[in-house]
């Protein structure tokens, strides 16, 4: 057993993905409480050739588990080896599609604590402790593994809950894990479609501009598009415009759409249902624009606005356009 | 070919939720319904049924005896029979010992497919279809927006960071899907009238071949505390003025905290 502490660390491209720099901070500040080492596990596209870099973010090894373009489960037998063969204190994992399955492998293959999605992890007395908003944001609890339960604890870590460093100087010791053949490596993608435009990816963006119902149609987004870039963000949905195919799901926030934790989340022609809620609840600053005084998003807003949204958002884009020179 | 649909039975999304003393959720006192997005594995399962890809569907829930009601459920919206584990060492079971026993009961029942939503409305882990993929030896297919199969052979289509991809694996495997695969249908009366007379078996820990030591009390982690969450400051509103004023206000509003 050990007090290091791992981390997934998701590559496309040669490159670490946000989350694989938010989490290389998390496992930092963890690291420094437990006493031990940060480990990055990399996995996805390029990951071989990326992993090094990771040590500009204080990683100190890295563990390339597979580098290829394969489903991300398919990376899962060569993590539970690599977690096995170290013990580490925790294992922290992007709760995100990939990360969840690559963690739900590590639970099931080498019976380990799991906890998550969380929105804070600490270290406290050589203990791992979470902090998660349960049952619809209606709970906060505080969790730690039972006396006595296996090392590493696996811990599910919201998008933004760490902020990543600058980049220094360092590099990470690369290796490569054992090969291992549980049927997890069995997933082949037999058909990709990528979209045709770039789809952004949500988690990254600081400022969302998130359109609704109350859109009403694809051309509507486009005063989005202009709203968003005027304030340097991008554009989210909630379910009801993706059901709508006026944008792609790639940007759904919600229970079944993307957490997003943006410092900006300004809500357009949207009721704020609970699955919607749920994934933009902890942005910093939330403003919705909606011409029911009465919609539910009205009671958790920071500022709530009652209009057209129409009316409305072309003369804010011009009005933040002129205050920008 | 046979499908077996993981059901949990949760509180329902509006129902006032508590906790009790020694910090679990107190599922007696709340409304109690399916868990929703596994509402839409289940609409995924009838529809392969209906299409006559699949001869059987079946249902699993591990709960408290109350869960049966879940299953009846399931079964007025279609479907042969249905398995409930309920035991009380499996009280307060997270998703590891959730994963354990999900994985036992299925062994025995033995499913081309095991399918499971997304994610539970009260954990939000999503991690119980892959840690039972990971005990039964099987390839996981997740987060399908659509499951077909054919030839020996599960498929899903699956969102990637810019499109959606085919993934597939050989049968037997563990999938789960999401709420794009369509809009679960209603029970008819006829459906519920039915559901009485389809059977459903209830197992006990030992009936799956598992003692309350190898599930370590149901849990390796532990609540330490629960509280509401921190209050937030009441929402400031702007009404009743005109189109420019609004915007002018925005803009301010966003000034004043640095945003622009
Ligand atoms: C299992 C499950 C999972 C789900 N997951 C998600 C999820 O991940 N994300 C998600 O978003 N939803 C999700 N939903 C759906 C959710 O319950 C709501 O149906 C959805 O969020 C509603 O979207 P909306 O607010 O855009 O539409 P509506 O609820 O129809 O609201 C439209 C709003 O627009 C306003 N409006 C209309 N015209 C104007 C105008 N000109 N100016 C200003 N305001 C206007 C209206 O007053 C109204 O408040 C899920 C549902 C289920 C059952
Ligand atoms: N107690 C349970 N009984 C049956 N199925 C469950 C149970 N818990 C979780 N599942 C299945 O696993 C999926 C994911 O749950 P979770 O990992 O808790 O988010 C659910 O959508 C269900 O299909």
């Amino acid at each position: 057993m050990s007090n290091d502490i791992f981390f997934l660390a998701e590559f496309a491209d040669g490159a670490p993905q946000r989350s694989a720099l938010e989490l290389a901070a998390g496992a930092t500040e963890l690291a420094a409480a437990s006493g031990g080492n940060v480990v990055a596990l990399a996995y996805g596209p390029g990951a071989g050739d990326g992993a090094a870099g990771l040590g500009a973010h204080g990683v100190a090894r890295a563990i390339v588990l597979r580098d290829d373009a394969a489903p991300a489960i398919t990376a899962g037998p060569a993590a539970v080896e690599a977690v096995r063969a170290a013990s580490p204190l925790a294992v922290l994992a992007p709760a995100t599609p990939n990360g969840r399955d690559l963690a739900a492998a590590l639970v099931g293959l080498a019976d380990l604590p799991a906890f998550g999605p969380v929105r804070a992890v600490r270290v406290v007395d050589g203990i791992v402790e979470t902090e998660q908003a349960t049952l619809q944001g209606s709970v906060v609890t505080t969790s730690r593994p039972v006396d006595g339960a296996p090392q590493p604890s696996v811990v599910l870590v919201l998008a933004n809950t760490f902020t990543p460093t600058e980049a220094g100087s360092g590099t990470a010791e690369v290796s490569r894990a054992e090969a291992s053949d549980h049927p997890f490596t069995l997933a082949t993608i037999v058909e990709s479609h990528p979209a045709d435009a770039a789809v952004v990816n949500l988690e990254e963006a600081t400022v969302i501009v998130a359109g609704g119902r109350g859109i009403g149609s694809a051309e509507g987004f486009g005063q989005l598009d202009e709203l968003a870039a005027a304030l340097g963000g991008a554009v989210g949905a909630s379910r009801a415009a993706a059901d709508a195919g006026w944008v792609p799901y790639q940007l759904q926030i919600g229970q079944t759409g993307k957490v997003v934790k943006p410092a900006l989340y300004i809500g357009l022609g949207i009721s704020g249902a609970i699955q919607h809620r749920v994934g933009m609840q902890t942005a910093e600053h939330v403003i919705a624009v909606n011409k029911d005084p009465d919609a539910p998003i009205g009671e958790f807003a920071d500022l709530f606005v009652v209009g057209d949204l129409f009316q409305i958002v072309p003369k804010l884009t011009a009005e933040i356009r002129r205050r920008k020179g | 070919m046979k499908i077996v649909v993981c059901i949990k039975q949760v509180p329902a999304t509006t129902a006032e939720k508590r906790y009790t003393d020694d910090l679990r959720l107190d599922r007696a006192s709340a409304e109690a319904i399916i868990n929703p997005l596994d509402e839409y594995a289940i609409e995924q399962a009838l529809r392969l049924l209906d299409a006559g890809t699949v001869d059987e569907v079946g249902y699993l829930s591990m709960g408290p005896e109350q869960a049966g009601e879940a299953l009846r459920r399931a079964l007025a919206m279609g479907g042969e029979s249905a398995t409930l584990v309920t035991d009380p060492a499996l009280a307060g079971a997270d998703e590891w010992a959730t994963a354990a026993v999900l994985a036992a009961a299925l062994d025995k029942l033995a499913p081309d497919v095991a399918l499971m939503g997304m994610a539970s409305d009260d954990a939000r882990g999503s991690l119980v279809p892959g840690a039972v993929a990971a005990r039964r030896n099987l390839p996981l297919l997740s987060y399908g927006a659509e499951l077909a199969l054919a030839d020996g052979q599960a498929r899903i289509r699956r969102l990637s960071p810019t499109g959606f991809d085919w993934i597939a694996a050989p049968l037997p495997v563990v999938a789960s899907v999401t709420d794009q695969v369509g809009e679960p249908r209603y029970a008819s009366l006829k459906g519920i009238m039915a559901a009485k007379r389809k059977p459903l078996d209830t197992w006990s820990l030992a009936d799956v071949g598992l003692s309350a030591e190898d599930l370590r009390s149901g849990a390796l982690t532990r609540v330490t505390d629960a509280r509401p969450p921190e209050a937030k400051p009441p929402t400031e509103r702007i009404e009743n003025v005109s189109a420019d004023e609004a915007a002018a206000k925005i803009a301010d509003w966003l000034a004043a905290r640095k945003l622009v």
